[in-house]
Parts: structure tokens; C-alpha cells; sequence
């Protein structure tokens, strides 16, 4: 553990101290110029890194940001006479409320539309800083010096040392937040934006305040870009320069605060390494080699597919070639951008910084972080006291697609503390009644009423924050994260931490409390050594539990699972049952929705059975069973001698 | 106001938006198929435009210049989807964003390089002495252009409900994996529909090219007109983009007449934007149904 903090930490500290001795050793104007370039794009990149990496969206407005920025910054110096830190507080309050305002009609948007919103508010915000010339000066541009700060007048080297200060602190907090529950939202709904809010977090608010923040650190590199050229114009802020960003947050490596560090360094070496003809060959070379390396080890271990080996070692391979046949490289700085990020995109997905972090990690040997201890299960799941009462009620409850009538008029109650089994033949409306109770679907008629108030109706994240938690017939994972991180994200009554005390680290007592507390449920469902795994590679019923564990982070009143014994192996079936009778013992009211009906006799207190959309019987399972009506249901004819267990056999596939 | 100038700007606007609506109707038929779109669709108009000029340039005559040069978009689509487009789809990630952003980069620069940056006249043996239609001047060059973009509309249209390839197309747009399941190749049929997508693109720089001119930005603006028809129509709208392209391509030669010709490009960023918030699924499309 403390190998790992120290490497970490040191390399931090070692960089940014090298980084601000260099004006201390060397008196070279131009240096210093390229460093304080350096330090604005790092801030830049991280930015355009949470909404790129960590969102996992296309966004095209950053580089609008930070010319709204630059220009907020400028104005607010020359036309209103703020300092220093006032004009880039002004810088920061415009990115961050127009991202806001960008957020919010790329709510429910994601893919093309998303990023075309994003095209289209750069496109007109370049118009606006051109067309209204009275504020803008537009064409012409901007002249304006660089303010004070306390009162001191800044030189080219403070103000340099003022933007490294402003890097440092930027990553400082963007790593705490990145690190804490908030983080952990943004790749949450980057996977699977349902479960997110199934999960109480909200995936809504968190898109838009990633974006918002992601935003007002590019319009804050924005001001300080301002203050360093000292002159502005509406042209620099156009597509080219966007595709230049995300060519350095792509290069460098998606979520990943060093990624944006060197995606940083390349942008602003970039001009020098395209002028140097001799310097140009060697990085083509060194990337025709990268390619070729990473392509021969990924087709030993015949994991990535061929074209994923071919593209990036083609491209390189152009660039080579063409770096030989073109007199003037410059002018081809937009292909040879387009070749480099092409082969980046497709052949090295975690970008350079990614592949240096994994070979580096492997080579010092970093152990990974540690984990908190598992707490005892009561702490996170309390017995709970069972009254019996009802504590879901469906009254006429129906749901139409169209004309089809989905759920047509169920009524039902749940009692608190017992198994409520849901079943009936495909197709039948279990799987759209449960989405219409945990919020999926706003019902068409008819209402709920969890403990006597009414559900909210049409909503997952407020089902979920009254105490509804659910698990997905079709898995909805978060994927990149860890099994841990899977059950973190859902847990509730744990993070409580103030935003701002957070952002400075003070969170640390918490993280660990929640990691124990989802470890703990991770050891109920029997997945405590995998803890570690990304979600994606654990096997399907691993998979399975996994959801179920999540969901009881919510520490949910009702739990609601939607066929857990789909597609799993009869001895993980065994295990299921086990685990549903613990989760039954800790006084959790369950409603069960299966097709094993082997799994719902042995469990189930209470069974409802649905045909068409409407309740055809209800009772204990065994009773169920012989009922004649539910037979038909099932088999279609009802015969004289139809054997007592008919339903047993009829062990359908998921629908 | 002299309603002759309205009438005058309305219908030279709305010839315009015919192009905006024939880009679109491209970006239609990539998205049916495969719910994707290839974000350097601009490129390939351009790209398209600068083949067909040279064509004419070493003498091939206008009437045999025009198929040479749809087959040419046809191939760059068909580029655009392997290179960019299909690795993604595999995936199930958005990457084909980015990646056709890239390809549409290096079509960019390529252009930049090899035809040069200025911006070139675009040779017709259509005439462009006006006429005189109650009072409005319209040129036999922009009536053209409107047969074009119905006549390939037309075409492609025709293809899909008429042809078995067409048809596989419509299968495939209306469920995917049904489709697959009845034995039709989805990858083919994505990659039929760029390879229609590029044409329909090589046709519209053709069309526009003689009144425009040709050069490497000739389509920069070009293109966010283009999306913000088909998001405001909705990217699954069928015909509804000509009438949104006539709308736009009108409006903004009025906004550009009164207010200034730098805001020409304001009215359909803000419609796009105003789209994605009000009715993300656009004025035409069809709402969906989430699933889980």
C-alpha cells in the first residue's frame, strides 16, 4: 500500500516540481511560452476528459468553451476592470452555466445527437464572438493586458508559476472527485444510463453536472489563455482546433488525469515536431513500430480482431511512406493528425498513457489498492421487523402499447416480509408490470401505493429513492467498473460528504466505510475474491448474483428480481435459492418473477399468476399449480387426466 | 417591406434547402440500417465535387462526368464504412463518431493537398440567364438542381422498394435481427446503404458545385445545414426532410438578407439545438420505446 501511494504521489510531485524549476534554470523566453501553453491545455484536457472519457460522450464544444472562457476572462479585464482571479472566476461562471444550458437539451440524447448538439453550439458561438462586433470587436479581435493578482503585476514567469499553481490544483481536485462517488456515477451511466437511475444515483443530474464541469474547466483554461496571448480572436476557437483536443485526450488516454497531461504535451509540441522533418520521421517510425509490436502481440494472443491489427500499422505505414514523398509536411498537419488518431482510435483504445500505466504497473510491481475490511452483514442489512401488512398495492393497474394491452387491469397486494412470486406464460405482463412499478414505464391507468403513498409514477430514480430496488432480466451492468465499484454506486445512506470538503479529500473515512459495507455484500453473494474484476469479464452467473448484490445496496424495503435463475446452471440455482432465503430472513419483501417452478415452490409465500395481462389466479404455490385456468394458461387445453404438475415441466426460456 | 424581394429570397433559399435535404436524406439511409452516420459527410461532397470537376477537366463529356462521379461517392462510402464505421457497429460502441470525424479529416486535408486551396468555377452546359416567373427571378441552373435531388430521391427510392437488395434494405432498417434471421447479411445491407449514402452525397456536390464553386471548405456549411435538417426532421423521417430543408434553406436567406449575412448560419443551429430539446426524435420521427 504504501509502495503504491508513494509512487503515485511521488511521480506527481516530482513532475510538477521539475516543471516549475525549469524558469529557475533556463532563461529562454520561448520555453517558457510553450510551458504556460502546456499547463492551460493540461487544464483544458482534463475538461474535455470528463465528458470524452468518463461520460463516454463525443463532445464537440470544448474548444467553443474555452474561447467563451477566453473571452469572458478578456472582457471582464478590460471593459469592467476586474483582477486576476475575478475575471477567471467570471470565466468559470460562463462555462459553467452555458454547459449547464448545453446539458440540459442533451438530456435524454446520447451518440450522434449529442455530439451533433455540441457541433452545432460551437458552430454558433463562433458566429456570435464574430457577428456581435460591438462586444467582441469581432474579425478584428481583442487586444487586452493581463490584470493583476493581489495587487502584483504579473511577468511572463509568474504567470507562468500562476497557471502551473492552477494545473496542480485542478488535478488535485478533479483526482478526489474523480475518485469518489461521483466518478464512479459518471462511468456508471456511461454504461448503462437505466441502471443508474434503477440505482437511486441519477443518471440525469450527473450528465449535466459532468458536462457543466467539464465545461467551466475549459472556459477557465479559457481565461488564462486570454491572459497569456493577450490577444483574442473568434477564428482560433473553430473545429480544427476541436479536433486537435481530441486528438490529445484520445492519444494521451481516456480517463486518466496523466493521459491529459500527455495529450497536453503533444498539442503544444505538435507545431515544432511537424516542422522538423528529421524529428517527424523518427516519431512516424516509432509509431509504425508501436503498431507493429502491440499488432504481433495481439495476434499471438488472438484476442483483437484483424483489422484492429492491420488498420493502425496501415496508417502508420502511410505515414511513413508519405513522410518520405511530401516536401512539406505542415501542410499535411491535418491528415497526418487524422492518421495518428485513426490508428489510436482503433488499435490502442486505452491511448499511450493507458499502455505505459499497464506496462509500468506490471514492471515495478505497484500492488493495487487496498480494500477496506468487510463489515458484518447486519450493519448493512439490518433484520428487519415484518409486520405482515400490505406493502404494495397494484389497483387496476394497466399499461397499453398501442393496442396492446400489456398489463390490462392487475390488482394485487405484496405483504410485507414475504416472497410474492409473479408468473405466468411469456408474454403474460410480468416483466412490463414490474417495469411500470419500478418506474420504467408510467402506467396507463390504475396506481400503486407503496406503505399506503402512492409510487411515484414514470420515474426510476424516485421509485428507487423511496426504497424499490431492482435487478434486470437483461443484465445492465456497469461494465468497466469493478464488481465493487458495481455495488458502490448503489449504496445508500453511506456518502454524505459536503461537494466541497470532498473535492479536498476529506471523504476518505467514508470511501472506506463503503467499501465494507459493499464488500460485505459481495461476500453474501459469493463473489468477494472477484471484487476486483471488471464487471464485463465475470462469468454470466456471476453476472447474475452481481446485480442481485447491487441491488441490496439500495437496502431496499421491496426487492424486485426479474427471473434471477434465467440461464443459470442448476447448481448456481441451488445457490440462488440459498441466497434468496437469507435476503427473506433479513425481512426484505421480495416480488419474484420466475419460470423455475421449482424455485418458486420452494420460495415463494404467495404466487400471482398473469395470462394477458390480467391476474388469473393467486394463492400458495401448490394450490397455484392445480388450478385449471392456470394449466390452460400454460399448456393451452385443459384434458381430464392433465397431471397435478404440469406447470413443473414447462420450463421456458427467458422471453 | 416589398413582397417581391420576400417572394425572390424565399424561393432561392428554398432551392437551396433542397440540397440540405438531399444530405440528409444520406444520412437517412445510413442511420435506417445501422443507427449510425458518417459525421465527415461534408467531405465526401466536396471530395466528390473536386472528381467530377477533373473529370471534366481531361475532357470526359458533362452527361458521362455525372455517373463517373456518383460511383466515386459511392466508393468513398463504402471506404468510410469498413475504415470507420463497421469495427465500431462490432463493438456496440459510439467510436464511429469519432472515427468518420477522422476519416473526414484526412479527406480534408488529402483535397487541400491535391486540388489546392482556393475555390474553383464548376463548368455547366445548363444556362444561368434568369428567367421570369411572376416577378421572380429563377435560373434554369437552379431548377436543375431541384430535378436532381428528386430524380435521385426518386431513384433510391425506387431501388428499395423494387429491387430484393432494396428490399433487404427496408428488412433490415425495420428489425435488424429478424432480418439476419431470415438469412440476410446486415453487414452487407450497412454496407449497400453507405455506398447509396456516398452517392446520394457525389450527386449533391454536382448539383451544387456550379453555383457554389468548388474548394475544400465548399461544404463546411454545407453540412451543419445538413444535420440540422435531419435532426429537426428526424433522422428516421422518410420525406420530411425536403420539407424541412425547404423551410430552413428559406428561412435562413431571409435571416441573412435582414439581419446580416454573418447570422446565415444561426437559424439552423439554433432550430437543431431547439430540436434536440423539444422533440429529440425530431418534428417527423417516431418516438421510441425504452427497453430494457
Amino acid at each position: 500500500m504504501l509502495k503504491r501511494f508513494l509512487l503515485l504521489r511521488g511521480a506527481e510531485i516530482i513532475v510538477l516540481m521539475a516543471l516549475a524549476s525549469v524558469p529557475l534554470m533556463v532563461n529562454n523566453t520561448y520555453a517558457l511560452g510553450l510551458l504556460t501553453l502546456l499547463a492551460i491545455y493540461g487544464i483544458l484536457l482534463i475538461g474535455l476528459d470528463v465528458t470524452v472519457g468518463y461520460l463516454g460522450q463525443v463532445n464537440l464544444a470544448q474548444a467553443a468553451f474555452l474561447g467563451l472562457g477566453a473571452y469572458a476572462a478578456g472582457l471582464s479585464a478590460t471593459m469592467l476592470g476586474y483582477g486576476m482571479m475575478a475575471s477567471l472566476s467570471i470565466s468559470m461562471l460562463v462555462g459553467l452555466v452555458l454547459g449547464g444550458l448545453l446539458a440540459f437539451p442533451a438530456l435524454r440524447l446520447d451518440g450522434p445527437q449529442f455530439a451533433l448538439a455540441t457541433l452545432s453550439f460551437s458552430a454558433l458561438s463562433t458566429t456570435v464572438l464574430n457577428e456581435w462586433e460591438g462586444l467582441t470587436s469581432g474579425a478584428q479581435g481583442l487586444s487586452l493586458s493581463r490584470p493583476t493578482w493581489l495587487g502584483l503585476s504579473m511577468d511572463a514567469q509568474g504567470f507562468y508559476w500562476l497557471c502551473l499553481l492552477m494545473l496542480a490544483l485542478v488535478w488535485m481536485l478533479m483526482r478526489n472527485l474523480l475518485a469518489s462517488q461521483w466518478g464512479r456515477a459518471f462511468e456508471a451511466l456511461r454504461d448503462s444510463p437505466i441502471a443508474t437511475d434503477a440505482m437511486g444515483v441519477g443518471t440525469y443530474r450527473h450528465k449535466v453536472a459532468g458536462f457543466a464541469l467539464g465545461s467551466s474547466l475549459g472556459a477557465l483554461a479559457g481565461g488564462l489563455y486570454a491572459f497569456n496571448f493577450q490577444y483574442l480572436q473568434p477564428q482560433s476557437f473553430t473545429y480544427d482546433l476541436m479536433v486537435i483536443l481530441l486528438l490529445g485526450v484520445v492519444l494521451g488516454g481516456r480517463k486518466s488525469l496523466w493521459g491529459a497531461f500527455f495529450g497536453a504535451c503533444l498539442i503544444v509540441l505538435l507545431p515544432n515536431l511537424l516542422s522538423n522533418k528529421l524529428l517527424f520521421e523518427l516519431i512516424s517510425a516509432a509509431g509504425l513500430l508501436l503498431a507493429v509490436v502491440s499488432g504481433v502481440r495481439a495476434w499471438k494472443s488472438k484476442s483483437t480482431q484483424h483489422f484492429q491489427i492491420l488498420a493502425p500499422i496501415v496508417a502508420m505505414g502511410i505515414l511513413v511512406v508519405g513522410g518520405f514523398m511530401v516536401e512539406n509536411t505542415e501542410n499535411w498537419r491535418k491528415a497526418i493528425f487524422a492518421l495518428m488518431l485513426f490508428s489510436v482510435v482503433v488499435g490502442l483504445p486505452d491511448g499511450v498513457m493507458g499502455y505505459i500505466a499497464k506496462l509500468l504497473t506490471r514492471i515495478l510491481r505497484v500492488p493495487p489498492a487496498d480494500i477496506a475490511a468487510a463489515v458484518s452483514l447486519d450493519t448493512v442489512l439490518p433484520k428487519r421487523e415484518s409486520d405482515g401488512q400490505t406493502l404494495l398495492e397494484l389497483n387496476d393497474l394497466q399499461r397499453y402499447f398501442g393496442g396492446v394491452k400489456a398489463v390490462d387491469g392487475i390488482s394485487l397486494k405484496v405483504r410485507a416480509g414475504q416472497v410474492h412470486g409473479l408468473i405466468g406464460p411469456n408474454g403474460s405482463g410480468k416483466s412490463t408490470a414490474v417495469n411500470v412499478i419500478s418506474g420504467l414505464y408510467a402506467p396507463s391507468g390504475g396506481e400503486i401505493r407503496l406503505q399506503g403513498k402512492r409510487l411515484p409514477s414514470g420515474s426510476l430514480l424516485k421509485v428507487a429513492r423511496v426504497g424499490v430496488a431492482r435487478t434486470f432480466q437483461n443484465l445492465q451492468l456497469f461494465g468497466e467498473l469493478s464488481a465493487l465499484d458495481n455495488v458502490m454506486v448503489a449504496l445508500k445512506g453511506v456518502y454524505r460528504t459536503p461537494l466541497p470538503l470532498l473535492l479536498l479529500g476529506l471523504a476518505r473515512a467514508e470511501e472506506q466505510r463503503a467499501q465494507g459495507e459493499a464488500l460485505a455484500l459481495l461476500e453474501l453473494v459469493g463473489l468477494k475474491a472477484q471484487a476486483r474484476m471488471a464487471a464485463k469479464d465475470l462469468t454470466y452467473g456471476s453476472q447474475r448474483f452481481l446485480e442481485i448484490a447491487r441491488a441490496l445496496a439500495r437496502k431496499p424495503a421491496l426487492l424486485i428480481l426479474d427471473e434471477p435463475a434465467a440461464g443459470l446452471a442448476h447448481p448456481d440455482v441451488q445457490v440462488l435459492i440459498t441466497l434468496i432465503k437469507t435476503i427473506h430472513e433479513r425481512g426484505i419483501t421480495i416480488i419474484l418473477i420466475e419460470h423455475h417452478m421449482d424455485v418458486v415452490s420452494e420460495l415463494c409465500d404467495v404466487v400471482t399468476v398473469l395470462d394477458g395481462g390480467k391476474v388469473i389466479a393467486e394463492g400458495v404455490p401448490d394450490e397455484v399449480k392445480r388450478d385449471a385456468k392456470v394449466i390452460k394458461a400454460y399448456l393451452g387445453v385443459v384434458q381430464d387426466d392433465a397431471p397435478s404438475d404440469a406447470v413443473d415441466r414447462k420450463e421456458a426460456p427467458a422471453c | 417591406m416589398n413582397i417581391e424581394i420576400i417572394a425572390q429570397m424565399v424561393v432561392s433559399g428554398a432551392l437551396m434547402g433542397l440540397v440540405y435535404a438531399l444530405i440528409a436524406y444520406g444520412f437517412q439511409l445510413t442511420y435506417a440500417t445501422s443507427k449510425s452516420i458518417n459525421f465527415g459527410q461534408g467531405e465526401l461532397v466536396m471530395l466528390s465535387a473536386f472528381f467530377s470537376l477533373t473529370l471534366l477537366n481531361i475532357g470526359v463529356p458533362y452527361w458521362l462526368m455525372v455517373p463517373g462521379g456518383l460511383l466515386f461517392g459511392a466508393a468513398l462510402g463504402l471506404l468510410v464504412e469498413r475504415a470507420g464505421v463497421r469495427l465500431a457497429l462490432q463493438q456496440k460502441s459510439e467510436g464511429w463518431i469519432l472515427l468518420t470525424i477522422i476519416l473526414g479529416l484526412l479527406g480534408f486535408s488529402s483535397a487541400e493537398n491535391i486540388w489546392g486551396r482556393d475555390d474553383r468555377p464548376f463548368p455547366t452546359p445548363i444556362s444561368s440567364d434568369a428567367l421570369h416567373v411572376f416577378g421572380i427571378n429563377i435560373t434554369p441552373l437552379e431548377i436543375s438542381v431541384a430535378i436532381g435531388v428528386f430524380a435521385i430521391m426518386g431513384l433510391v427510392e425506387l431501388f428499395k422498394r423494387n429491387t430484393l437488395l432494396g428490399k433487404a434494405f427496408e428488412a433490415v432498417s425495420a428489425d435488424r435481427d429478424a432480418a439476419e434471421l431470415m438469412g440476410i447479411s446486415a453487414t452487407r445491407t450497412i454496407m449497400l446503404s453507405y455506398g447509396l449514402s456516398g452517392m446520394v452525397a457525389a450527386m449533391a456536390g454536382i448539383l451544387i458545385s456550379p453555383i457554389t464553386t468548388v474548394g475544400p471548405t465548399m461544404a463546411s456549411a454545407l453540412i451543419l445545414k445538413a444535420f440540422a435538417v435531419a435532426v429537426v426532421a428526424g433522422l428516421d423521417s422518410g420525406f420530411g426532410v425536403v420539407l424541412v430543408g425547404i423551410v430552413l434553406g428559406a428561412l435562413e436567406s431571409l435571416t441573412s438578407f435582414y439581419i446580416g449575412s454573418g447570422w446565415r448560419e444561426a437559424p439552423g443551429l439554433v432550430l437543431l439545438i431547439l430540436a434536440l430539446a423539444v422533440r429529440p426524435n425530431g418534428v417527423f420521427g417516431k418516438a421510441t420505446i425504452r427497453k430494457v
